[in-house]
């Protein structure tokens, strides 16, 4: 139960980074602590429900987790090299 | 379930390391804080018996993602800064009341749910028991399967992204040509040239 507090607070945090962060690089490695804070949750659900899918589901957030590292980063690498900038605020060019 | 001293231990650190992510200035150091609270969680899985998950956890998120991370924001070192004018100064008050706000949901509904009594052990959470559920066709094994390939495609953009003009004209469908990296003419025409020259 105590690891399912530590999960909500985890995810608020990294919920708090991803808002207040400027750069694209410190906004993507809050989105990880989040992703890290439900892989958590889900660890102690399936200790309390006694059942192994929770684990197997975990197994996949992490791979997928590195799959979108991948992808994104290679993103900010080419926004960067293209625009010498990574910061949230001045990429906004799709805000109407 | 009791609390103990390494519950409360583990709890501190975790979140002293989650608020060093999302508030240190320093990017190297807030990834290093990203690892050490990968790290803990790490030891959080181990108690809770998932050792392979967490095996899995220290190999790839710590080892390998905040490694690219890493690597991204040293090349990137000037992507990592804050400059520029802050558009909306009192965000973080804001965002911090909105995070307060979304933690005291969270914990009131975990501490709202009642776990079933005696739940089978799980037998450590090891790789023998994990195997059978993840290639099982009536459990995950499809889902195994698009996980693989999900990968792949990651990986092949991964590279696309990077310089997506060269890997263009490498296929033969120059975007925006330069001089000193044209393709190659083709074989034949190669063989026109030699032909004329022998005339």
């Amino acid at each position: 139960m105590i690891w399912l507090i530590a999960s909500a607070l985890l995810f608020s945090m990294g919920a708090y980074g991803a808002l207040t962060r400027r750069t694209a690089i410190l906004v993507f490695l809050s989105i990880e602590l989040m992703l890290n804070a439900a892989a958590l949750s889900l660890i102690s659900f399936s200790r309390l429900y006694g059942s192994l899918d929770g684990q197997v589901v975990v197994l996949f957030i992490i791979a997928i987790a590195a799959a979108e590292v991948a992808v994104g980063l290679g993103l900010i690498v080419a926004i960067f090299r293209r625009r010498e900038t990574t910061s949230v605020d001045e990429l906004r060019q799709l805000r109407g | 379930m009791s609390v103990g001293l390494w519950e409360v231990l583990a709890l501190l650190l975790l979140i002293g390391s989650g608020l060093a992510v999302v508030r240190l200035q320093n990017a190297v150091h807030a990834a290093l804080a990203l690892i050490a609270n990968f790290l803990v969680v790490a030891g959080v899985y181990v108690a809770l018996e998932a050792r392979f998950v967490a095996m899995i956890q220290i190999i790839v998120y710590a080892g390998a993602i905040v490694v690219l991370f890493l690597f991204v924001i040293m090349l990137l070192s000037a992507a990592s800064a804050n400059v520029g004018q802050d558009l909306m100064p009192r965000l973080p008050w804001v965002a911090g009341l909105g995070a307060i706000g979304l933690a005291g949901l969270l914990t009131f509904a975990v501490t709202r749910f009642q776990p079933p009594a005696n739940a089978p052990a799980l037998g450590g959470g090891l790789p023998q028991a994990l195997g059978p559920l993840l290639y099982d066709p009536e459990k995950w094994l499809y889902a195994l399967l698009a996980v693989g390939f999900l990968l792949l495609v990651a990986t092949v953009a991964a590279v696309v992204l990077i310089e997506p003009e060269r890997i263009i004209s490498a296929t033969g469908h120059p975007a925006h040509p330069r001089r000193d990296k044209m393709p190659t003419p083709p074989m034949s025409e190669q063989k026109d040239e030699k032909a004329v020259v022998k005339r």
